[in-house]
């Protein structure tokens, strides 16, 4: 591969207490790459993706963003929450602020970017996910499709090189599943690295480069999309979509 | 009982007098609320950090008050610190209210800020913000908010303690009632206007609590 490594995750481990929920993950994720994990849930899924923000604490392994192993207590996962967008699934927006408010808040309190150009940069976000007319409304009178492309813009207006996002569209009334996936797909094709926990198999099938699927802390099985729709190699891989595409 | 006309007379007339007593009142708990704030800023972030050591002392500052009574606080400020340094009664009465008051406030924002969607925390972590930063921007203006309601009560706990510095000799409002009420052989007609200044008094704080609570409410989830 000459593609960059963005991410780089060797023989991670975590456990809550007794419970083992991440064994042994081996993983790379390369630049521009649109990667899926999926599982049913109680799988590790998520808490692999929060590890690699360190919402998590890893108990044992590496986890490398960019060039350097990322050690906390060593390294300032401050500065490498930067350059790695979250998107929560259940946004958490700050309510107490405009949505113009929310985008501008990391940026000129933590980047130290001056207000005027802060606020020029989020309508810019704001109008590439549709909502420019919503600049100064509270979260509370937002949709929760709304509110999802809100904490996208926010995420995104840190610059990240990677954007994680833990079951963006789960909180979500059906019919506004839609309005987020076409965002995230829209960032996919301008090229971002992103790692996304999802259940909706029709948007990995469509925009993943990678699937991941994972069961009890182990990733099961990785491949290409159509490889891993069409012909899974896994026992456990065809149990799971035949489970999930029965729906 | 007086009558009503008497009442009303002895009122009107005793106004002067009351007007500088319930400026020292209001004095009193303003400053005391104020310091009370501050204090109770410091023991519910002190509760809250990841430090056993300082969840522990303020465990046991909230104890220690919340356990004696705030006579007691008060004297031992004015009278039993006198041998070591002198208080002036206004500093003793408001620190006393302050100390007091702090302790309960504690409470109030501890339990406003663990109140406060933990998701919020991540969110602004995620964003690469510190966790002080989040706290200060993020955490404590939603707690700020969710603690008015209580607040305004203990505001009002504070006005009505304040009488307690007439036992320091603080010619605040109830010091008044009484001295006038027993030199004009009359306790009971200066003790209900005295009631009436404070009911006044409650109403008003009453009011501007609940203006600040609507004037905060405009994003209210």
């Amino acid at each position: 591969m000459d593609a960059k490594e963005m991410i780089k995750i060797d023989n991670l481990n975590k456990s809550f207490g007794d419970l083992h929920v991440l064994k042994n993950i081996n993983m790379t994720v390369y630049d521009s790459d649109v990667v899926c994990l999926v599982g049913a849930s109680g799988s590790g899924k998520s808490t692999l993706l929060r590890c690699l923000n360190f919402l998590e604490k890893k108990d044992s392994g590496k986890i490398i963003i960019g060039e350097r192993e990322i050690i906390p207590g060593t390294h300032n996962l401050n500065k490498v929450r930067q350059k790695v967008g979250m998107v929560f699934q259940h946004f958490n927006l700050f309510p107490h602020k405009t949505v113009l408010e929310n985008i501008i808040e990391a940026p000129t309190m933590v980047k130290k970017i001056p207000k005027d150009q802060a606020i020029a940069e989020a309508k810019v976000l704001l109008s590439k996910v549709g909502l420019e007319d919503k600049a100064n409304v509270y979260p509370s009178k937002l949709s929760g499709g709304q509110k999802q492309r809100v904490a996208i813009a926010r995420a995104l207006a840190m610059e990240p090189d990677i954007m994680l996002f833990d079951e963006p569209t789960s909180a979500l009334d059906p019919e506004l599943v839609g309005e987020v996936l076409t965002t995230m797909k829209e960032l996919a094709e301008e090229g971002m690295t992103m790692v996304v926990v999802t259940h909706e198999m029709g948007f990995a099938k469509e925009v993943a480069d990678w699937i991941v699927y994972m069961n009890e802390g182990k990733i099961v099985e990785l491949g290409k999309p159509e490889e891993f729709f069409n012909h899974p190699k896994e026992e456990r891989t065809k149990e799971f979509l035949r489970t999930t595409m029965l729906k | 009982m007086p009558s009503l006309a008497h009442f009303l007379h002895i009122l009107a007339e005793t106004k002067g007098l009351f007007l500088n007593a319930l400026l020292l009142t209001l004095k009193l708990t303003v400053v005391s609320i104020l310091i009370g704030i501050v204090i109770g800023l410091f023991f519910a972030l002190l509760k809250i950090s990841k430090f056993k050591i300082a969840g522990f002392i303020s465990d046991t500052y909230v104890y220690l008050v919340r356990g004696t009574p705030l006579i007691v606080q008060i004297f031992i400020l004015y009278f039993g610190l006198s041998g070591i340094f002198l208080l002036p009664d206004f500093w003793a009465a408001s620190l006393a209210l302050a100390l007091h008051n702090g302790a309960y406030i504690a409470e109030i924002f501890r339990g406003t800020i663990q109140s406060v969607d933990k998701g919020q925390m991540e969110a602004g972590r995620s964003l690469g913000m510190t966790k002080a930063l989040t706290l200060r921007r993020i955490i404590l203006p939603q707690a700020f908010r969710r603690a008015l309601p209580p607040l305004g009560n203990q505001f009002i706990i504070g006005l009505k303690d304040s009488s307690l510095a007439a036992f320091i000799s603080m010619n605040e409002l109830f010091n008044v009632a009484t001295t006038l009420g027993s030199n004009n052989f009359d306790e009971m007609t200066y003790l209900l206007i005295v009631a009436v200044y404070y009911l006044v008094l409650v109403a008003l704080m009453t009011f501007v609590v609940s203006r600040i609570e609507k004037s905060l409410a405009v994003s209210d989830r």
